[in-house]
């Protein structure tokens, strides 16, 4: 099997959604000498992304998402041993996300936290009505690189542009990405305030933070 | 150089195309819905009629003789009496004032009563005061008033609600746990609704406008198809409007289904037969708007799944048209330029039969 077929064949597996068929999948990977930064970049992250593909085409759902990304877990686990110690652990970066105080709607936000987090991400939900200075303290308590926020009505959209001025009173801007979304926000306003990004929605939330972080 | 013509952005931002490429970006847009729809392309008879909508000279365009639709309204009297910077007027004016100005002045064909916070749940606690504005209201109007609220499922999960959040419980792999708080949320949201309309009905109400179905995933619309259900069996001429949250229904539990069609992942086409065979009068499909894409990209895309939609369903659609749905830019006060043409283009191509 060549080695775009061994990591089609990850790929595959990862869509599935299966733990057996990953850890059959990687194991069989190992056998064949791939480096398993290879094995977890080339075959299961990029099954990740298929995944989160799917789930924004109606094709896949949430549950699936998940047990996809426990299933990755699975893998990656099997190539601890050949990494670099707690490398498999090592998470591509840590993210805080919230929807903005005033604002209840939680349920696209979770959407972004859980293909963030199935991406390799380290996700700090901080929840929906976030008051505005807690984005502010996760950042400085998680060291996160990037801070995501929703919000889902005009009238709380302003607490992003707040955030963004706080992260700079608190010297923190040049540390921290930005990204913004939610039905009202738009590449338009993401310019306006200065963040440094928007996402239509979860996966590209997804690619857009790895643009940003990688 | 070539002619260009005024449209928007998504986000409602000017811009200017030549004729090429504003069917260029219809095309685009039509194959987007085709591909993710899996329903036929316009033909090239409708994509040249849309872009002569589009580029009809006029501020405001509308619909040929013979051809207008009826309208129907949801938010309830908010737009005229809400006053936070949402896209209400602020003017001060009970709601009895309010319904009767949409049927008097500004022409609706159906109106219906909402609470401020228009959510079924929180209707509960004031349900007195509801059915005594509903006997009032129905007293000095004509229209169909019907009763509004969305289905809003999310409240009933934690902090606002007695389930625990499935977003919580999926980000912590319980998906078992998270599809179970699902079902619970599910049944309640079915009997509180069933219970609200039974009152609602008693004070006079001419049926229910459903607002938002499936913002909270197929567990809405599952709730909600279960609500529509049990009312048509318990009142058979009451009318029932069923309005959609947005073009995907999005597989939060992923197993939930009704009538033996799994509910996650349905497109407008796929929700009508559903809707229609749970018992509802009208059903209103939304389409997303993509605010990076432009006004014909969207409109391209908007029609064709309209379309479809309205060629599936056995009962009238009444196509959702607004702020960022329908092809309409994502603005507070969508401008009249894209709303005018948009709302031409669903009657005329799409075939809607309200809007």
């Amino acid at each position: 099997m060549s080695k775009e077929e061994t990591f089609k064949m990850l790929s595959d597996a990862i869509v599935s959604c299966k733990k057996d068929a990953v850890e059959a999948a990687v194991q069989k990977a190992k056998n064949e000498g791939i480096a398993p930064a290879e094995i977890i970049e080339k075959g299961l992250a990029a099954g990740m992304n298929t995944v989160g593909i799917m789930f924004e085409r109606g094709k896949l759902f949430l549950p699936h998402v998940m047990m996809a990304a426990g299933a990755m877990e699975a893998g990656v686990k099997i190539l601890e041993a050949d990494m670099p110690k707690d490398a498999a652990k090592k998470k591509l970066a840590v993210i805080v996300n919230g929807t903005v105080e005033g604002d209840v709607h939680d349920i696209g936000k979770s959407i972004v936290s859980t293909m963030l987090q199935s991406s390799g991400f380290e996700v700090h939900d901080l929840g929906r009505d976030v008051p505005l200075q807690d984005f502010i303290d996760k950042v400085k308590e998680t060291g996160a690189s990037m801070v995501g926020m929703s919000a889902l009505m005009t009238t709380t959209l302003p607490g992003q542009r707040e955030v963004i001025e706080m992260l700079k009173e608190q010297g923190l801007r040049d540390k921290v990405k930005v990204m913004v979304g939610g039905a009202p926000a738009t590449q338009n306003w993401a310019d306006k305030i200065g963040a440094d990004c928007y996402a239509e929605n979860a996966s590209e939330a997804v690619a857009r933070a790895k643009e940003l972080l990688l | 150089m070539a002619t260009e013509h005024m449209l928007r952005m998504g986000d409602g931002k000017r811009i200017f195309l030549t004729k090429e490429k504003i069917l260029a970006d219809l095309k685009d847009g039509m194959a987007d819905a085709v591909d993710l729809g899996e329903i036929p392309e316009l033909s090239g008879d409708e994509l040249d009629k849309l872009l002569d909508i589009i580029i009809m000279p006029a501020r405001m365009v509308g619909v040929e003789p013979g051809m207008e639709v009826p309208v129907t309204h949801d938010i309830g009297t908010i737009r005229l009496d809400g006053d936070q910077g949402n896209s209400g007027v602020g003017i001060p004016s009970s709601r009895l004032v309010g319904c009767m100005m949409h049927e008097r002045a500004f022409g609706a064909d159906t109106m219906e009563l909402g609470h401020i916070d228009y959510s079924f749940k929180p209707v509960k606690p004031v349900i007195a005061q509801e059915m005594q504005t509903m006997e009032v209201c129905q007293q000095n109007m004509v229209i169909p008033l019907l009763y509004g609220a969305m289905p809003n499922m999310g409240l009933y999960y934690t902090p606002d609600g007695p389930f625990e959040n499935p977003g919580d419980l999926m980000k912590a792999f319980k998906i078992r746990e998270a599809q179970e708080s699902m079902e619970h949320a599910a049944k309640h949201l079915t009997r509180d609704i069933v219970w609200i309309m039974q009152r609602m009905m008693a004070s006079g109400a001419d049926g229910v406008n459903f607002d938002t179905i499936g913002a909270a995933g197929d567990g809405d619309l599952y709730a909600s198809l279960h609500a529509i259900e049990s009312l048509r069996k318990q009142y058979p001429d009451m009318y029932i409007e069923a309005g959609m949250a947005g073009e995907l229904v999005l597989g939060l539990h992923g197993e939930m289904a009704y009538n033996g069609t799994v509910l996650a992942g349905l497109w407008p086409h796929q929700q009508a037969p559903l809707v229609a065979k749970a018992g509802a009068n009208l059903f209103g499909p939304v389409v997303n708007t993509n605010t990076s894409r432009s006004f014909a990209w969207n409109l391209g895309r908007a029609v064709t799944f309209i379309k479809a939609a309205v060629k599936a369903s056995p009962i009238p659609c009444h196509v959702n048209m607004g702020m960022g749905v329908g092809g309409i830019p994502m603005l507070e006060t969508p401008p009249i330029d894209a709303v005018s043409r948009a709302s031409k283009a669903m009657v005329e191509v799409a075939g809607v039969d309200g809007i």
